[in-house]
């Protein structure tokens, strides 16, 4: 197994996903459907680990990467996970640099109302699931 | 961990990278920013905004920075590629301590979840049988919920209290419509950027303070 494979397989996903879970049918591709080297029982099983436990959701590719290519995977996992947020640093430094300007401005504005609006209906997805796992635990 | 000695500490250490903006700001030692982004981040289940929300409230109560920081640094993290709670604690901590605090906040926000999800790994499956941990799960996720609505009233409210509230409605209807329309929430977000872009509503208090 190639731990660099693996570590680029899963930062690609990574880096042509805007969310935790996005990533999801691209490693799905990559790992189960064209290298085989994860079943897709297994990959449930990491969407479901990092579902269950505290942090970024976007931390089931630490177990994807395990089950692939056991603790140095998990390595590749990591890093393939915490890679893209690097980018964060320069587009950051972009924005405030030109903050003053209005249209700049206006874009962060329509971006923050936006982002902030779409929060609204991933609370109620969130809400959803949780009544109903609570009332198949009742 | 938050005692007044390392934010004493810190206030001597002003980060380079960021001095002129943080001037007359306490910043955070790096263990202390550490410790915080690693508590906060890695008591939510459900996913980053909820973490998104419980750091805007402990970097606001610790004057760290403000709500208009925080609005630009979630827009920035939501178009950043990737997971978006890593991408906004990088961002912040950059904005408050540099090259270091942006590699302590990532460390801090992915390391310990990260561990978690090893150990997890060969037991969930079974552990998940147990009503009792669905129970205790659910319950965690409904909490998270409160979060995230938490979360979206913050970064609404200066713009829809504010004096261009029918803007703000406006956009926030479009948003919805195009989500249930079945467009993807970076689309979404990309049009939203291009109407900020293609009609300036001119002076923002909220962008326009966070750039000061």
């Amino acid at each position: 197994m190639n731990v660099l494979l693996v570590y680029l397989l899963l930062v690609k996903a990574t880096m042509t996903s805007f969310s935790g879970m996005a990533s999801l049918p691209q490693i799905r591709e990559d790992f189960v459907q064209t290298h085989h080297w994860i079943t897709d029982d297994e990959l449930s099983r990491a969407v479901l680990v990092g579902r269950a436990s505290p942090g970024p959701m976007g931390g089931y590719v630490v177990a994807v990467g395990y089950l692939a290519a056991g603790p140095l995977g998990a390595v590749a996992g990591w890093l393939a996970m915490i890679t893209p947020a690097v980018l964060v640093i320069p587009l950051l430094a972009t924005v405030q640099r030109w903050l003053h300007l209005p249209r700049v401005r206006s874009v962060v504005d329509a971006v923050v109302i936006v982002g902030g609006t779409l929060l609204m209906p991933a609370g109620v997805q969130l809400a959803r699931d949780a009544l109903i796992q609570l009332w198949r635990a009742l | 961990m938050t005692t007044s000695n390392t934010v004493n500490r810190a206030r001597m250490k002003p980060s380079i990278t960021d001095s002129r903006r943080n001037i007359g700001r306490e910043m955070p030692s790096l263990r202390q920013l550490s410790w915080v982004v690693a508590r906060d981040v890695n008591r939510t289940v459900g996913g980053g905004n909820a973490a998104m929300e419980l750091l805007r409230r402990t970097f606001t109560a610790h004057g760290w920075f403000d709500d208009a920081a925080h609005g630009v640094i979630v827009a920035v993290s939501r178009l950043t590629p990737g997971t978006n709670i890593l991408a906004y604690c990088t961002a912040a901590g950059w904005r408050m301590r540099g090259w270091r605090g942006s590699a302590v906040s990532l460390a801090a926000a992915s390391v310990p979840s990260s561990i978690v999800i090893l150990a997890l790994i060969a037991v969930v499956t079974r552990a998940l049988q147990y009503r009792i941990v669905q129970g205790m799960m659910a319950i965690g996720l409904l909490v998270a919920c409160v979060l995230v609505f938490s979360s979206s009233w913050a970064l609404l409210r200066p713009y829809v209290l504010g004096p261009r509230r029918w803007r703000a409605l406006i956009l926030s209807g479009a948003a919805l419509a195009l989500l249930f329309a079945g467009l993807t929430p970076v689309r979404i977000l990309l049009l939203g950027a291009l109407s900020g872009f293609l009609l300036p509503a001119g002076r923002s208090a909220v962008s326009g303070a966070a750039s000061r």
